[in-house]
C-alpha cells in the first residue's frame, strides 16, 4: 500500500503546483485571456471523463456532451429553482450524473464498440427532445440563464475581482479535484483492473475481477466526471439545448484523440488545440482577403484533417507513444 | 382514416429511403467491418452535387445520374485513402484496445471534413431539392388521394434497387465474392479473391445506395451541411434493429422506423421522434442485442 | 516437371518462432506428407508457402517462380491451392456456392472450363453431388472436408496443399478422402503436400516423409522407410 501512498503524495505535488501556477499565471491575463483560461478547464474536465472512459475501457462515447447536458441541467434546476449555490449545484450534477451514468452503463455493459458509438450520439441529439418534454423545470428550448455569480464579500473586500477572474477562481479548483481524482484512480489498483478488462476480458475474469460491474464502474466515474465539467460549462450564463450540442460532443473526442488516448497530460494539450484553434486561424487568416463563408468553416475542416490525421500517423495521439511505453 | 392512409404512405416511403440508407450501412460493416457514420455526409455532398448541376440548367437526370456515380466514386476514395490504410496499421499494439473504434473516429474526421468543405464551397443556409414528379397528393374529383406520384417513384426506385441489389449480390460472381470476403476473408483470398478489392467495392455501392436515399429524402428535409444527420441516425437505428449483418433486416427496420415516425409525427408531436428512436435503440440493444434477424453469432468490434 | 523447393524458410507466428530454417522437396506429381507433433509448425510451413503468413527470410520456389512472400490470391492464380486445417468452408453458403467461389477468379476466361471442373469434383464426392443445394453448415464433418478440397480443386491446381483433413474426422471417412486424393493425384499428376497427425495413415499413401519438430527438419526419407523406422517414431510421435 506504501507505493499507492507515493503516488497519490506525487499527484497532490502535481495538482497544487499547476494550481499555484495557473492561479498566478491568470493574474497577468486581461479578462479575455482568463474567460478563456477557464473555458479550458471546463473542456478538460469533460475531456477528462472521456480519458477515463477510452483510456480505461477503449470505448468512446460520441455523447459526452449530453452527459455534461445531465450534469448542467441538474446544478442549475437547482439554483434557478431553489436557489442553492453554485458549489451545491455542482455536488448535485457530480452524483446526479453518476446515477444516469449508472444507468447508461448497465445498458452500455452489454453494447460495444461502434454499436456503443450510436448509441451515445442518439442520446446527444435527444437532448432537446428531453429538455422541451420537462419545459417548466428544464426550460425547453431556450434554457435556464445561469451565472458564476458574484464573490462572496471576503473576497471582494480584500482584493477586485473580475468577473472572467472570479469565474476561473471558481473553475481552477474544481478542475484541480477533478484531475487529481482521475490521476490517482488511473494510476492505482482501480484503474489496473480496468486496464485489465479494456486488454483482455477473458484474461481479467480468470483472474478475479468482475468484468461487467468493472464496466458499469467506468461509466459511472466517467459520467459523474462529465456532468461536473457541465455543471461549470453551463455557468458561462445559460444551460440549455443550444449550450450542449452534438458537436460539443466531437469536440470533447477530438482533443481526447489528439491530445492521445488515455493520456492526462494528453487530455490537457488537446483541449488547448481545440479551444485556441479557432482563435489561431482567426489570427493566421486576419491578414488575408477571406471569404466569411471560408473563415466560418475554417476551424471545423483543420479540426477534420486534424483528426483523421492523428488516427493514421499516430493512433495513440500526441502523447501517446510515450506515454504508454511507461506501462 | 384518410390521415391514417396518408401516414401509412408517407412512412413507407420514407421508411423505404430509410431502409436505403440503412442497407448502405449495413453492406460496409459486413464487407470492411465499419460503422461508416460520414455516409449520410458523403450523400449531403453529393445531392449538394446533383442540386448544382440542377441550378446550372441541367436536367434532374443528368444530376441523378452524376450523384449517384460520384457517391460511389467518393466511397472508393475514402477507402483507399483512409480505411485501407488504416485496416494496415491495425496490428501495431498500441492501438490493439482501439482497434474496434479507430475506424469510427476516422469516419467521424471524414464527416467533419465533408461537411465543413460543403459549408465553403455552398454556403451554410439550408436549399430546397426538386422532385422528378409531383409530390402533391393526387386529385380525385372534389377530394385527394393519400398519396403523391412522388411517394409512388419513392417506393418504385427503392423496390427497384433492392431487387437487383439481391440479384447483385446472390446471383453475380461479382456479389459471391463480396459475400465470401465479407464472412471469411481468409478462404476467399485462398480462392483467389481480391479481398481488399471487393472492400472498396462495398464502399462504392454503399455510397452509391446513400447518395440515392440523399437525392429521394432532401425534399421533404431540404438541404444543408447537417439536414442528413438525422438521416444517419435513423438509418443507424434501423440498421441495429434488423441486426447490422442482415440487409433483410436493415430493409425491416427502415420501414418500422419510416412508419413510426410517422405515427409518431402525425398522433404525437414531432419532438418526440427522436426520443422515439432513442426508446427503441435501446429496446432492441436490451432485448435482443443481435437485432430481429440477426445471427447468433458474436457480434464484432 | 514442377518441383515445390523450400529453403531455409523462417517464420515467426507472434513472438514465436514457428519455421527455424526449415528445407526440402516436394517433387512433382507425388505426395509428400509433412508430420510432426502438435506446435512443431507443419500449419504454419502451409500457410507460409499459401501466402497467409510472411516469411522471415528464406525462399519458396514453384517450379520457375519464386513465390516467397506473394499474396494469397496471387499464389493461388500460379496453380497452388490450399485447403487449410479445420473444414475451411463457408456455413451459410449453399455448396454449389462453396465450390464455384474456388473458380471465381478463371470464371471470367475460362467459364466452360469452370463448368467441367465442377462437375469433375462432383464426380469425385458424389455425396455432394446430392447436396449442392443445400447450405454447407448443414453437412457432416466428411462432407465438409471433401467441400474444402472441392473449393481447392475447381481452381485448377497443380500443387494441392492439404492440412490435416483427418481432424476430427471418423477413420472410415479420413480412409474415403485420404484415398480420394491419392487417386486424384496417380491419375493427374497433381502434386500434394499433405500435413498430417496421423502419421501412419499419411505414410501409407505417401512417397516421400518430412518429420518437423519445433520448427526443423529432423528427417526427411521416402514414406516407406520413414514408416520402417520405429526409432524415429518413438521420438518424435511417441508412438
Amino acid at each position: 500500500m506504501d507505493k499507492y501512498k507515493n503516488i497519490w503524495r506525487k499527484n497532490l505535488i502535481k495538482t497544487l503546483t499547476l494550481g499555484v501556477f495557473l492561479f498566478l499565471l491568470s493574474f497577468t491575463f486581461e479578462p479575455y485571456n482568463q474567460g478563456q483560461l477557464a473555458l479550458v478547464l471546463m473542456l478538460f474536465i469533460g475531456v477528462l471523463s472521456l480519458t477515463v472512459l477510452t483510456g480505461a475501457s477503449g470505448q468512446i462515447s460520441l455523447g459526452q456532451g449530453a452527459l455534461m447536458a445531465v450534469g448542467g441541467y441538474s446544478s442549475a434546476s437547482l439554483i434557478t429553482h431553489l436557489g442553492a449555490s453554485i458549489w451545491i449545484g455542482f455536488l448535485v450534477a457530480f452524483f446526479a450524473t453518476a446515477i444516469f451514468g449508472l444507468i447508461l452503463g448497465t445498458a452500455a455493459a452489454r453494447v460495444s464498440g461502434p454499436y456503443l458509438a450510436g448509441t451515445t450520439l442518439v442520446i446527444a441529439l435527444a437532448l432537446p427532445s428531453v429538455a422541451n418534454r420537462f419545459e417548466s423545470v428544464l426550460g425547453g428550448d431556450v434554457g435556464l440563464i445561469v451565472d458564476f455569480g458574484t464573490p462572496p464579500t471576503w473576497i471582494s473586500n480584500l482584493i477586485e475581482v473580475g468577473y472572467e477572474q472570479w469565474q476561473l477562481w471558481v473553475v481552477l479548483p474544481v478542475a484541480l479535484t477533478a484531475l487529481f481524482f482521475i490521476s490517482n484512480l488511473m494510476a492505482t489498483r482501480a484503474g489496473r483492473s480496468w486496464q485489465a478488462v479494456r486488454d483482455d476480458e477473458i484474461g481479467a475474469a480468470v483472474s478475479g475481477i468482475p468484468v461487467a460491474r468493472t464496466k458499469v464502474i467506468v461509466f459511472v466515474v466517467s459520467s459523474a466526471i462529465a456532468g461536473l465539467g457541465g455543471a461549470l460549462y453551463g455557468l458561462r450564463g445559460l444551460v440549455g439545448p443550444s449550450v450542449y450540442p452534438v458537436s460539443l460532443s466531437l469536440t470533447l473526442l477530438t482533443a481526447a484523440i489528439l491530445g492521445g488516448v488515455g493520456s492526462i497530460s494528453g487530455a490537457f494539450i488537446g483541449t488547448l488545440i481545440v479551444v485556441f484553434l479557432p482563435d489561431l486561424i482567426d489570427w493566421a487568416i486576419s491578414g488575408l482577403a477571406v471569404s466569411e463563408q471560408l473563415s466560418n468553416y475554417l476551424p471545423a475542416l483543420l479540426t477534420g484533417f486534424l483528426l483523421l490525421a492523428t488516427i493514421i500517423i499516430n493512433p495513440a495521439g500526441v502523447m501517446g507513444a510515450g506515454h504508454r511505453k511507461k506501462h | 382514416m384518410n390521415t391514417f392512409i396518408s401516414t401509412l404512405i408517407t412512412g413507407t416511403a420514407n421508411g423505404a429511403i430509410f431502409a436505403l440508407a440503412a442497407l448502405g450501412l449495413v453492406i460496409v460493416w459486413r464487407g470492411a467491418g465499419v460503422v461508416n457514420f460520414a455516409q449520410m455526409g458523403q450523400a449531403m455532398f453529393t445531392t449538394y452535387i446533383a442540386s448544382n448541376l440542377i441550378a446550372s440548367g441541367n436536367s434532374y437526370w443528368l444530376a441523378f445520374i452524376v450523384a449517384l456515380i460520384s457517391g460511389s466514386l467518393l466511397g472508393m476514395i475514402i477507402d483507399l485513402l483512409i480505411m485501407r490504410p488504416l485496416a494496415h496499421k491495425k496490428s501495431s499494439s498500441a492501438t490493439k484496445t482501439l482497434a474496434g473504434t479507430i475506424p469510427v473516429i476516422a469516419s467521424l474526421g471524414i464527416l467533419a471534413i465533408l461537411q465543413a468543405l460543403a459549408g465553403i464551397f455552398w454556403a451554410g443556409e439550408e436549399r430546397g431539392f426538386p422532385t422528378p414528379v409531383n409530390s402533391f397528393y393526387f386529385k380525385n374529383g372534389d377530394g385527394t388521394l393519400p398519396f403523391s406520384a412522388f411517394n409512388l417513384f419513392v417506393i418504385g426506385v427503392v423496390l427497384i434497387v433492392l431487387l437487383s441489389l439481391t440479384y447483385f449480390f446472390t446471383q453475380t460472381g461479382a456479389g459471391l465474392g463480396m459475400r465470401a470476403a465479407a464472412l471469411n476473408p481468409e478462404v476467399a483470398r485462398l480462392s483467389g479473391i481480391k479481398v481488399s478489392r471487393m472492400r472498396t467495392l462495398s464502399w462504392a455501392i454503399s455510397g452509391a445506395a446513400g447518395s440515392l436515399a440523399g437525392l429521394l429524402i432532401t425534399p421533404s428535409t431540404n438541404l444543408s451541411p447537417n439536414t442528413l444527420d438525422l438521416i444517419l441516425i435513423i438509418a443507424f437505428t434501423a440498421a441495429v434493429v434488423g441486426g447490422l449483418d442482415s440487409p433483410l433486416g436493415a430493409v425491416i427496420g427502415g420501414l418500422i422506423l419510416g412508419i413510426g415516425i410517422a405515427l409518431v409525427t402525425t398522433y404525437g408531436s414531432p419532438e418526440n421522434v427522436f426520443l422515439a428512436i432513442l426508446f427503441v435503440l435501446l429496446a432492441v440493444q436490451l432485448i435482443r442485442p443481435n437485432g430481429i434477424l440477426g445471427g447468433k453469432q458474436v457480434r464484432r468490434g | 516437371m514442377k518441383n515445390l523447393m523450400v529453403s531455409d524458410l523462417v517464420t515467426d507466428y507472434g513472438h514465436v518462432r514457428a519455421l527455424d530454417g526449415v528445407s526440402f522437396i516436394a517433387n512433382s506429381g507425388e505426395i509428400t506428407t509433412v508430420i510432426g507433433a502438435n506446435g512443431a509448425g507443419k500449419s504454419t510451413l502451409l500457410r507460409t508457402i499459401s501466402g497467409l503468413e510472411k516469411a522471415k527470410s528464406g525462399t519458396i520456389s514453384w517450379g520457375d517462380l519464386l513465390i516467397t512472400n506473394l499474396a494469397p490470391e496471387e499464389i493461388v492464380r500460379l496453380g497452388v491451392a490450399h485447403v487449410p486445417e479445420g473444414h475451411a468452408v463457408i456455413p451459410t453458403f449453399s455448396v454449389l456456392e462453396n465450390i464455384e467461389m474456388g473458380a471465381l477468379f478463371r470464371k471470367r476466361k475460362n467459364s466452360t472450363d469452370v463448368k467441367v471442373a465442377i462437375s469433375e469434383v462432383l464426380d469425385l464426392f458424389p455425396r455432394l453431388a446430392e447436396r449442392v443445394k443445400q447450405s454447407a453448415g448443414s453437412l457432416s464433418g466428411g462432407e465438409r472436408q471433401m467441400l474444402a478440397i472441392s473449393r481447392a480443386l475447381v481452381s485448377r491446381p497443380e500443387l494441392l496443399l492439404l492440412d490435416e483433413p483427418s481432424l476430427g474426422l471418423a477413420p472410415l471417412v479420413v480412409e474415403q478422402i485420404i484415398q480420394s486424393i491419392n487417386q486424384l493425384c496417380r491419375s493427374t499428376g497433381l502434386t500434394v503436400l499433405l500435413v498430417e497427425q496421423n502419421a501412419n495413415t499419411a505414410l501409407a499413401v505417401a512417397d516421400h516423409g518430412v518429420l518437423l519438430a519445433l520448427g526443423k527438419v529432423v528427417s526427411d526419407q521416402p514414406a516407406a522407410k520413414m514408416r520402417a523406422d520405429s526409432a524415429l517414431r518413438t521420438a518424435y510421435l511417441g508412438y
